[in-house]
């Protein structure tokens, strides 16, 4: 039993950071029809950020965790400047090829940057776990777990409360009407890109410090992010959230009670059970078969 | 079928004639071939055996080289990929003609250029793997520095009483090297009467590890066996913390770098214990001091990363044994370098280098029988239990 | 002129070896030749259906494992009491099994995948590879796992009594995969310049115009994908009894990444250019590993990657026969690589017909 509610409470703490993870990529190909391939090396790139400020340069802990974020914000919307905006238009196979080079490439540089060997961001939260009952957990990862939730809860507001959020909404439903109605489209695909981003570099900073960090971190967190937003179905905000979710508990429970060796499986697997049931994820209420 | 042939043609003719110009160069060095993981999943690993070999490079050639000429690492990244490993031992062997090998670390690309070397027969020392078929296989090219799981068990087994174990699980990880050492060291411990709980795998790219220690802890065993890379040791002692798994913490595989562990893991990695292959920090009690002195000082000089030690020190005793049997062979000559390799007696970091026959006879393959050290942290210094 | 090309092209690869002593560079070539026919048969579905499978190193994969186990035997304890014992078969069997075993696969796999289009089909099939991946990771009875399966027997020609020749060299081996690259190249071929190729152009072009014209669009998908799948696993059995070693790396993404860089980079849905892609992505890493850093290397595969989508959307072979067509007026031949846009509703008619 024990070990079951252990199960319970890290699962909840993995899934908010997966929730994160899932919700940029998931905007990102909603509002702009882009398979981001580099959605990983954001988040490598947020680790590495917090690294540098915080270990190299010894600036405070939480504004190091500030500036990856705005940083990752920044490198998006280079990156959909540079690579995307050129080929507006294109086909998803398209852009999806320019997105995987563009992480082959990214990966290269991070590890020529920073070498291969793993770097750990020492944080400013106590040693001791948390102790409620039988079960533990870090205070860090307490930290990880509240400002993941809030970023969510604050990203649900900007799409919902903002008119940049309005006009991120209008752009999903229907590109043309859109931009007939004077929504500026390419300003849009640069803030979601941005945006999407961003959130993949907080999730990489938030985790850095928990994890260690590495050029390649970010190969297992883009695959997962994938299942996430497939689950949820592809641009659904709610969905990659309770997606995360379920994938923190599945691979939790699976790896428990099942087998460790096919935890990373448990997400893949999940997906191809979906899709034979239920072809366009969880939650989706617009259909977007062929 | 239009034009394209010629842009084909014109490609590999540029590729036959850079062929063509490089193998032309003036042949006055002794050449050796590297082939280890410089990039992908396993580069930092990687990356230190390559310093460790240039380190040996260096020494060599400061007392004048090998018979007279200089001696020249030629370094290939296998990428962490069997494919890519077998492709580079190709490159060393055709294009740069070296007459003897040294790699490939992960037991995986070194079982996969094995063919390679009986086809162009050219040996290769082996300086990391672990895997038992490996000299087991019948492949007369081969010889191994580093020892295999089983022998790092069975030495093990001669302390095992100390550590007072009634119950052991394992985490390792979901390679063969994981799955070699827990399968090994389960073995050794059932034949001393110590039940073994359960055997977890991780992926050895997975960072959160707690749905494995969650099990571990619910086990009830007092001993976790943990072999994997430094990386995800350091993650499995901050989480084990986390989490309040009380085992006591054995690492096995000697790539656990107890410096990265203290730097990284701080007071989670307290009270664990490592087996090594070598202990930098007590150069003295090497059986070689002056060699392994004179290593981690050049090492240090170099400003290489002090934790890298305990994986660097392999590419040094590689190339040293290379070179030792170049000299008794009296000529770079693939098939001379076998013969002597045999008769080589190495003054090595870890330990005195000489090769046993294993495998089946007749087309035996050399292994040595390398020290393994036990180390502990305790108070955040590496101490000698 | 387009057929003359094409037979000047064989003899030259024909008599390479005979001119060409650079051992490394003939296994290069080899390498290159067994990802070309894994560029080839990933044309199909992506040039010709214009289905983009990111998961097609899972059919390579299989048809490696198939083939390396058929040729080695295998036991496995299904009950307690019974095992069930595979003896080993000869390794030419054995490379036939591996292709149909990774059809079948590529039956089941397409049914299912095949429900979805576009993002969706493309993660469906990243998580088929994985999925597969982490079976053979895991499933060590059978795979022996992350242990790998070694000393896989190579190909061997034989007169029973009389002579035999293991492919332990490169010629032969290079001979082989020619051979077999030339067959899946006529195939192929044939099956494009075919009706049912002309119902999947059709359906690249217009899925829904093709299916109100009468053409089983899951059928054709679905064949479309076996015949892939199966030319994918006679890769993979090429490779396996070449290297003679496999192991659960072989399904890595980065493997499917570089099958669709060939296709797009020569071209995909022309005959030709998977080829042409195929032989520069197998050269151009060992171009660049005399002059460059490992890390620059990947940073220069990736950036090339990028300036090919760019600056050449197309691929290579419809841009070249573009400006050969502009230079010298040639029309090209019916159906011949770089053809363009078919005439789409006479595709959809005779497609309509067939089924």
């Amino acid at each position: 039993m024990d070990q079951f509610l252990q199960h319970i409470l890290n699962g909840t703490i993995l899934g908010g950071t997966y929730a994160l993870l899932g919700i940029g990529l998931t905007l990102i190909f909603g509002i702009m029809r882009v398979v981001n391939f580099s959605h990983g090396e954001l988040y490598t790139f947020g680790a590495y950020i917090v690294y540098l400020f915080a270990m190299v340069l010894s600036a405070n802990f939480f504004v190091s965790l500030v500036l990856a974020m705005v940083l990752g914000v920044v490198l998006g919307a280079a990156i959909e400047f540079v690579l995307l905006r050129p080929l507006r238009g294109a086909s998803i196979d398209t852009t999806m090829l320019v997105m995987i080079g563009a992480w082959i490439a990214l990966q290269n540089t991070e590890q020529l940057v920073w070498s291969g060997v793993a770097k750990s961001i020492t944080h400013p939260f106590p040693a001791e776990p948390l102790i409620l009952g039988p079960v533990s957990v870090s205070w860090v990862r307490v930290f990880v777990f509240a400002v993941a939730v809030l970023l969510i809860v604050g990203t649900h507001l900007l799409i919902h409360r903002t008119r940049l959020g309005k006009a991120m909404r209008a752009t999903f439903q229907d590109r043309e009407t859109a931009a007939l109605m004077g929504v500026n489209i390419g300003a849009i695909h640069t803030a979601t890109f941005a945006l999407g981003s961003g959130l993949a570099a907080a999730a990489g900073a938030l985790l850095g410090p928990v994890f260690v960090v590495y050029p390649t971190m970010g190969d297992l967190a883009a695959l997962k992010s994938f299942a996430i937003v497939i689950l949820g179905g592809l641009g659904n905000f709610m969905g990659a959230t309770l997606g995360g979710f379920i994938l923190g508990f599945v691979e939790e429970m699976g790896a428990g009670y099942i087998s460790s060796g096919y935890r990373d499986a448990m997400g893949f697997l999940l997906i191809i059970i979906v899709l034979v049931f239920r072809p366009t994820g969880l939650f989706a209420r617009k259909e977007r078969v062929g | 079928m239009k034009h394209w042939f010629k842009q084909a043609a014109l490609l590999i003719a540029a590729v036959i004639f850079g062929a063509a110009s490089n193998s032309a160069h003036a042949d006055e060095t002794i050449k050796i071939g590297v082939t280890e993981p410089l990039t992908g999943a396993v580069a930092a690993s990687g990356n230190y055996v390559v310093q460790g070999a240039k380190i040996a490079e260096s020494f060599l050639n400061a007392k004048g080289g090998i018979l007279g000429h200089k001696v020249e690492l030629i370094i290939e990244d296998n990428k962490s990929n069997p494919k890519e490993a077998v492709a580079s031992v190709e490159k060393l062997i055709v294009r740069d003609k070296v007459p003897v090998l040294m790699g490939a670390w992960s037991s995986t690309y070194t079982l996969a250029v094995m063919p390679k070397l009986i086809e162009y027969g050219v040996p290769m020392v082996v300086e990391t793997s672990s895997s038992g078929k490996i000299t087991t296989s019948g492949n007369p090219w081969i010889f191994r520095i580093s020892p295999t799981s089983e022998m790092e068990a069975k030495s093990f087994g001669t302390k095992v009483a100390g550590f007072n174990i009634k119950k052991a699980d394992f985490l390792v990880v979901n390679n063969d090297w994981g799955r070699g050492a827990a399968s090994k060291f389960g073995a050794m411990l059932k034949s001393k009467g110590i039940a073994v709980g359960v055997i977890e795998t991780m992926d050895a790219k997975a960072q959160d590890l707690s749905a494995q220690l969650a099990k571990i802890k619910a086990s009830g065993g007092d001993t976790l066996f943990l072999t994997t890379g430094v990386e995800q040791i350091t993650l499995v002692l901050k989480q084990a913390k986390e989490q309040r798994v009380t085992h006591r913490i054995i690492t096995t595989g000697g790539s656990s770098s107890p410096d990265q562990l203290i730097a990284q893991a701080g007071a989670a990695a307290d009270g664990t214990y490592h087996l090594l292959f070598f202990a930098p920090w007590f150069p003295e009690a090497a059986p070689n001091p002056a060699v392994a002195k004179k290593f981690v000082d050049e090492w240090n000089k170099r400003g290489y990363n002090f934790p890298g030690l305990t994986e660097g020190f392999r590419g040094h005793d590689g190339i040293m044994t290379i070179a030792a049997a170049i000299e008794a062979a009296g000529k770079a000559e693939p098939d001379a370098i076998r013969k002597a390799l045999w008769g080589v007696k190495v003054d090595g970091v870890n330990g005195d280098i000489a090769f046993i026959k294993q495998g089946p006879a007749g087309k035996e393959s050399g292994q040595n029988i390398p020290n393994v050290y036990i180390v502990t942290i305790q108070n955040g210094k590496v101490a000698l239990p | 002129m387009n057929r003359w090309l094409t037979w000047a092209w064989v003899a030259f690869l024909l008599t390479l070896p005979l001119w060409m002593e650079d051992q490394y560079f003939l296994h290069i070539l080899i390498t290159s030749g067994i990802f070309t026919i894994a560029a080839m048969s990933l044309n199909l579905l992506l040039g010709y259906t214009g289905q983009l499978s990111l998961g097609h190193v899972a059919f390579f994969g299989i048809g490696a494992y198939t083939s390396a186990l058929v040729s080695l035997g295998f036991d496995l304890e299904l009950t307690d009491t019974y095992t069930f014992v595979f003896a080993p078969r000869p390794v030419w069997v054995a490379f036939v099994a591996g292709i149909v075993v990774a059809g079948m696969s590529g039956w089941l796999i397409g049914k299912i995948s095949f429900k979805v289009r576009g993002a969706y089909f493309v993660i469906v099939t990243i998580s088929f590879a994985e999925v597969v991946r982490l079976v053979a990771l895991n499933w060590v009875d059978l795979t022996e796992g992350p242990m790998a399966l070694n000393n896989i027997p190579p190909f061997t020609l034989a007169v029973p009594g009389v002579w035999e020749l293991a492919f332990f060299h490169k010629l032969p081996n290079y001979y082989l995969v020619l051979a077999v690259a030339i067959v899946s190249y006529v195939t192929v071929r044939r099956l494009v310049h075919s009706r049912i190729g002309r119902a999947m152009i059709a359906l690249r072009e217009n899925e829904p115009l093709a299916a109100s014209a009468g053409v089983d669009v899951t059928r054709y998908l679905v064949l479309a994908a076996i015949v892939s799948a199966a030319m994918a696993g006679a890769a993979g059995g090429l490779y396996t009894h070449y290297i003679r070693i496999v192991d659960p790396d072989v399904f890595l993404f980065i493997y499917t990444v570089t099958m669709v860089i060939m296709v797009i980079t020569g071209g995909k849905g022309t005959l030709a250019g998977p080829i042409v892609g195929g032989l520069i992505f197998g050269i151009l890493p060992e171009v660049l590993r005399e002059f460059a850093s490992p890390e620059v290397q990947w940073i220069i595969y990736g950036v090339f990657m990028i300036m090919i989508v760019f600056f050449l959307p197309n691929g290579i072979v419809p841009a070249l026969s573009a400006w050969w067509n502009d230079r010298f007026g040639a029309t090209p031949s019916a159906g011949g690589p770089g053809t363009g846009l078919p005439d789409l509703e006479a595709a959809t008619r005779t497609a309509g017909e067939a089924t």
